[in-house]
């Protein structure tokens, strides 16, 4: 699949994203290492209209000093959705992005019409001392279940990495948010958490979380996979994640023939 | 030391039965089998009078060798039929069963007899595949699959899907749970595989039939992979089931040692067995590698003396391989004289255990 790039004006901001696919349309809004592709998206723009956004002081953008929290974050990322002539959507959150996902979600339900939470950070350990740090290869042995089988990761430029950290910890809050919890019980938004068995950055054990505050949450478990899980298991993030996109409740239902010989 | 008995089901089999694995069905005499699985009860509570702590069930299929194709059957029946003695599932096989069912079935187990039930996690020798119909090549994933699924299914306090490689369940929420605290479970295995499980769940490690070196080689790995992740593995930690011979003297041991039957009972014949190590090439020692088990030959004698001599044997056990619990088997399984088996485990219970529990 080609990715298109492209800009969009929104907010006071020039926000970069990459689009691919057709059908209905899914946002994705990246984790605090920035936006990376995964064979993730090639698959899901096999059926979705895919927009992948670089958030504003990510990556190559300028130094975003204005987006103190994930609220602020998530209103910004709302407008640029909006300034694409975009009304409702299925929304896809990766780790902090799925925090961001989450508030845009409170603040626009009848925008979103499903969310996927993958890895999510909204929810942390209560000691967690802010976003991982290292070298490359630590990273990747944090990162991914099997470091071995995936393409090596590369350093970020230093003064990216620090320009983007500090406002990681701005948009990351307290790893409790009550405020976010207390408004996450009033989401009715049909919503999947989906975590990595072997998630060493963001434990598996605190999906049960979102199952119990989500009126309309699902909880999944990608077997084998770590915090980067859509990169390490693509085919099995994609066909469980399109499965609950396309049909909310009835995901649970199989569909899959068991038939083996006529 | 704790001392556990491997039952099997005794099935005493006729002179002329099949000896080849699958065994017919035609060659099965009801009244044989109803006498071994029902003498399931007497032999545990004899052995539970004489003081040990477990009793110990496995899983195993189409042959009279061991009569207990689901053990958690076995288990469920011998329960409310036994006072104080642990029961030990070592255990079901993982990669040939749906493992929630699995996991529902040991936390009713647990359920129905609180503190009584000790439980372990197997991937079984290569010929079990053939009994559900598993590629061999696969039983190693399918393992470490269904047994992280079981344990996730046993921690999860709500309902979740699990999209994994072999096992794919869009709803897993299982009723009964486990009681608090929950029983021991053991990963069975010497390979490397089994101890970073292990290590990772903070579980036991289960050993079977090896010698004392290549044990101690699997333990040390497993406690390697424990260091790293932080913990230090007990005494009980480590289990070892061993066949033994005990006589009243090492002489009468010795001899019954000479006599024993050379001939592999119910193997299966030899091209298929030559296929099936073929097809399963994972098989190692803490990551040395062999040759895969194909099931029928001849398990190897572990301690053999009279009581001294297995006092002995069992120290340098404790000592080479560090297991804390010995789960014995005193006659080859689905062959021998019961009468004399529960001569030799009385004459253990009598002579040996109380000599083994300082071990």
């Amino acid at each position: 699949m080609t990715f298109r790039e492209d800009f969009v004006e929104a907010d006071g901001f020039r926000i970069r994203y990459l689009e691919v696919g057709s059908g209905p349309m899914l946002i994705h809004l990246h984790g605090a290492g920035g936006l990376r592709l995964s064979r993730a998206y090639d698959l899901l723009a096999e059926r979705y209209r895919v927009i992948a956004f670089e958030m504003p002081g990510f990556g190559n953008s300028p130094e975003n000093t204005r987006s103190t929290t994930s609220p602020e974050m998530a209103a910004t990322m709302a407008a640029a959705v909006s300034a694409l002539g975009i009304e409702t959507f299925n929304l896809w959150g990766t780790s902090l992005g799925a925090k961001i996902a989450l508030w845009l979600a409170i603040q626009a339900p009848e925008r979103v019409t499903a969310l996927v939470l993958a890895a999510p950070a909204a929810i942390r350990p209560t000691d967690a001392k802010g976003p991982p740090s290292g070298s490359p290869e630590q990273m990747a042995r944090l990162l991914y279940a099997h470091p071995d089988r995936m393409p090596p990761l590369t350093a970020p430029d230093p003064a990216v990495a620090a320009q983007t950290r500090r406002l990681v910890m701005q948009l990351a809050g307290p790893n409790r948010d009550a405020a976010l919890e207390v408004r996450m019980r009033e989401l009715e938004t049909p919503a999947l958490a989906v975590f990595g068995t072997h998630d060493r950055v963001i434990p598996p054990e605190l999906g049960r979380c979102y199952k119990q505050l989500l009126p309309n949450g699902y909880l999944a478990f990608l077997y084998d996979t770590a915090h980067r899980l859509d990169a390490e298991r693509p085919e099995a993030f994609v066909e469980i994640v399109g499965d609950f996109l396309a049909r909310h409740d009835a995901f649970v239902i199989r569909r899959t023939e068991s038939l083996i010989l006529p | 030391m704790k001392i556990s008995y491997f039952e099997t089901g005794r099935y005493i089999p006729p002179p002329g039965l099949p000896r080849e694995w699958p065994v017919p069905p035609a060659a099965y005499d009801p009244a044989t089998g109803t006498a071994g699985l029902q003498g399931m009860a007497d032999r545990v509570r004899f052995v539970e009078e004489l003081g040990f702590d477990w009793v110990s069930l496995s899983e195993h299929h189409y042959s009279p060798r061991i009569l207990t194709p689901n053990p958690i059957v076995a288990a469920a029946w011998l329960a409310p039929q036994l006072r104080r003695i642990k029961i030990a599932l070592l255990g079901p096989l993982v990669p040939v069963n749906n493992p929630i069912r699995i996991a529902e079935e040991l936390a009713m187990l647990d359920t129905l007899a609180p503190g009584r039930m000790v439980f372990g996690l197997l991937r079984g020798t290569t010929n079990e595949y053939l009994s559900y119909d598993l590629n061999p090549g696969e039983s190693r994933a399918r393992t470490d699959e269904g047994m992280e699924l079981i344990l996730r299914a046993w921690a999860e306090p709500q309902p979740f899907s699990w999209q994994g490689r072999y096992f794919q369940y869009r709803t897993v929420s299982i009723w009964p749970h486990l009681q608090d605290p929950p029983p021991p479970t053991y990963i069975l295995g010497t390979s490397a595989e089994a101890g970073d499980f292990a290590a990772r769940h903070r579980l036991g490690l289960g050993l079977s039939y090896g010698n004392f070196d290549g044990m101690a080689k699997a333990t040390q790995h497993y406690r390697a992979q424990c260091a790293e992740w932080g913990w230090q593995p007990g005494p009980d930690s480590i289990v070892y089931r061993v066949n033994m011979i005990l006589g009243e003297t090492d002489d009468a041991a010795d001899a019954a040692l000479a006599r024993r039957d050379k001939q592999a009972p119910f193997a299966v014949r030899a091209g298929l067995r030559d296929a099936l190590q073929q097809a399963d090439t994972t098989r190692n020692v803490a990551g040395q590698r062999y040759a895969a088990h194909v099931g029928g030959h001849v398990l190897p004698i572990g301690f053999c003396g009279g009581p001294d001599r297995v006092v002995e044997q069992i120290r340098r056990c404790r000592d080479v391989v560090g297991a804390g619990v010995l789960d014995i088997s005193l006659a080859d399984p689905g062959t021998g004289d019961t009468d004399a088996m529960m001569q030799a485990l009385d004459l253990f219970g009598r002579k040996v255990l109380p000599r083994v529990r300082d071990i």
